[in-house]
């Protein structure tokens, strides 16, 4: 399962990074600064484009955190084509990422990864990656049985 | 003489079309995504090598950027660098993807080392790959200096003294064909640098190295010996195969590349228009074996059926039950020009065989390479489903060297 996205310091709106304080999720690679998510994070979020604007939201429901949601960050695209997440009013989003992470390997992610918006009972939004089974070279390079989705793009 | 090189190509030819990946530790992976083939100096100064498997790279180099291999898109920009080199320079060499030599010649009233500058500066200027180039009196002495001058280096030395301080720093391993069991031969000579080897008596390097030995120290000694070859010479045998990715002991997944490095290779054959008068398998092994097995057809032949006969019976003397095998390669040798074949007094009919590889032939030229293949590589539907694997580095035609 794909673990963590970065994204470059440059796409982020500044008013997005103390609001949601962002600064300590800041790193640096090559010299050039980045916001890493990760799932493991004490509080997990991934940023999510929804409605032309760029938001952070809640990464799954891991935590527990929701009574009704699943308890995991990740959906398989099979599953929303079979309804499963059907009258919960999910939307699909995009996660940026100029980065996303698995299995501790790093891979250049184009343009971002496929995800669903869905909000939990108290209306707040929460994201979950959307996967697919992993291609026969994704699961070389990560060793991992599942892949996420990535938008224009496949590895 | 010049040599070209380009630095750290694979990785330098993404970073044209991805900025973002620019002073970052970079490693572009093999085939099956399993082996870093390439990577920027950045990671190579956290201790990985080419040809690392992916998960020792991640312990040396864990915040590493590791991008997937892209045949077709390293030979758009070798081509490109090609076309400059060739503006510049009467005779190429298109030694491999990313290495070139060059009968060096500069213009009326410049310098060698202008031309080994401007020849830098042009490729980044239109290519944006950082190249290095190295001009000397021979071939050899041209890339022991391109190697000297790494990266985005450009150095002409024709200048006997110079050469030899160059050469008294290298050590006899870094000439290209010198590795380390003929090393281990010159050692007792006290033959450790590339200085050494030029000084030592020519008749004593042919007896410890062979007539190749020889040709390496006359060529260190400034006497070109290696000519610059604009075509590539015709082939010797002509191969296919690589790593699995997974290792696999089922035999039925083994029978399957096999099936598939047999189609690419009759591609091959067909290309050049020669036919297979040998055909050996070679497997490696998980545990460090190696199995081999070797037949000949009838008479030579590019035919898919024939080919398959036998090559089956040397995948069988090749095959370790229950081992893990990594990778295998199919070699054809005795190649005949194919309207110079002998033909065979019961050479099985033509007619069906032939009409079937038209027929695949055309179906592939028309809906993509691989689209109508033998069902026995069904096995591998993963590999077929990824179009990277559509393309290959040896599928770059034209270069002299792998």
């Amino acid at each position: 399962m794909c673990t963590g996205i970065a994204l470059a310091w440059s796409e982020m709106p500044t008013e997005l990074i103390g609001r949601h304080g962002l600064a300590r999720r800041v790193h640096e690679r090559g010299g050039e600064r980045e916001f890493r998510f990760l799932y493991r994070d004490r509080r997990p979020r991934l940023p999510v484009w929804r409605d032309g604007r760029l938001q952070v939201v809640r990464w799954g429901n891991g935590r527990g955190q929701s009574r009704f949601l699943p308890r995991t960050g990740w959906t398989w695209l099979s599953t929303i084509h079979e309804g499963g997440w059907r009258g919960l009013g999910a939307i699909p989003v995009d996660i940026p990422a100029t980065l996303a992470l698995e299995r501790g390997v790093w891979f250049r992610v184009r343009q971002g990864i496929r995800g669903l918006l869905v909000p939990d009972e108290r209306g707040i939004a929460v994201v979950y990656m959307i996967c697919e089974p992993a291609s026969h070279y994704y699961q070389v390079m990560t060793r991992s049985e599942r892949m996420p989705i990535l938008i224009e793009e496949r590895i | 003489m010049g040599h070209l090189d380009a630095d750290c190509f694979y990785v330098s030819a993404e970073r044209v079309r991805d900025e973002f990946l620019r002073d970052k530790a970079v490693g572009v992976l093999g085939n099956q995504g399993a082996c870093v083939i390439a990577k920027s100096y950045e990671m190579k100064a956290a201790g990985v090598g080419t040809g690392m498997p992916i998960w020792e790279a991640l312990v040396k180099c864990p915040t590493g950027i590791y991008v997937k291999r892209d045949f077709r898109w390293y030979e758009v920009l070798s081509r490109l660098m090609l076309d400059v080199v060739r503006e510049l320079s009467p005779r190429v060499e298109y030694y491999s993807i990313d290495e070139f030599f060059f009968l060096a010649g500069p213009a009326r009233g410049r310098t060698f080392q202008e031309l080994a500058v401007a020849l830098r500066d042009r490729i980044w200027e239109r290519v944006r790959v950082p190249v290095t180039v190295g001009i000397a009196r021979t071939r050899t002495l041209a890339k022991l200096i391109s190697d000297s001058a790494k990266p985005f280096g450009a150095w002409a030395v024709l200048d006997p003294e110079a050469e030899a301080k160059l050469l008294a720093d290298r050590p006899v391993t870094e000439i290209t064909g010198i590795a380390g069991r003929r090393a281990a031969r010159l050692a007792p000579w006290g033959i450790r640098t590339c200085l050494d080897l030029a000084r030592a008596d020519r008749r004593l390097v042919r007896a410890l190295l062979t007539a190749s030995g020889e040709a390496l120290w006359w060529e260190l000694n400034g006497d070109p010996v290696q000519p610059i070859h604009p075509q590539r010479p015709l082939h010797k045998a002509l191969s296919r195969g690589g790593s699995f990715g997974e290792a696999t002991s089922d035999p039925v997944v083994l029978y399957a590349w096999l099936v598939r490095n047999l189609e690419r290779l009759i591609e091959e054959l067909e290309f050049h228009a020669v036919c297979a008068g040998r055909l050996t398998v070679w497997v490696a092994y998980k545990d460090g074996r190696v199995g081999v097995g070797q037949a000949a057809p009838l008479v030579p032949s590019d035919r898919f059926d024939i080919l398959l006969d036998t090559a089956r019976p040397c995948l069988r003397r090749a095959w370790v039950p229950r081992v893990p095998a990594a990778r295998m390669h199919l070699i054809a040798e005795r190649l005949t020009p194919k309207g110079r074949r002998p033909l065979g007094l019961f050479d099985p009919p033509a007619d069906r065989a032939e009409a079937i590889a038209r027929l695949k032939r055309e179906v592939n030229a028309r809906h993509g390479r691989f689209v109508l293949r033998s069902g026995a590589t069904l096995p591998l539907a993963a590999i077929y489903r990824d179009t990277a694997n559509e393309y290959d580095i040896c599928d770059v035609r034209g270069k002299i060297c792998f």
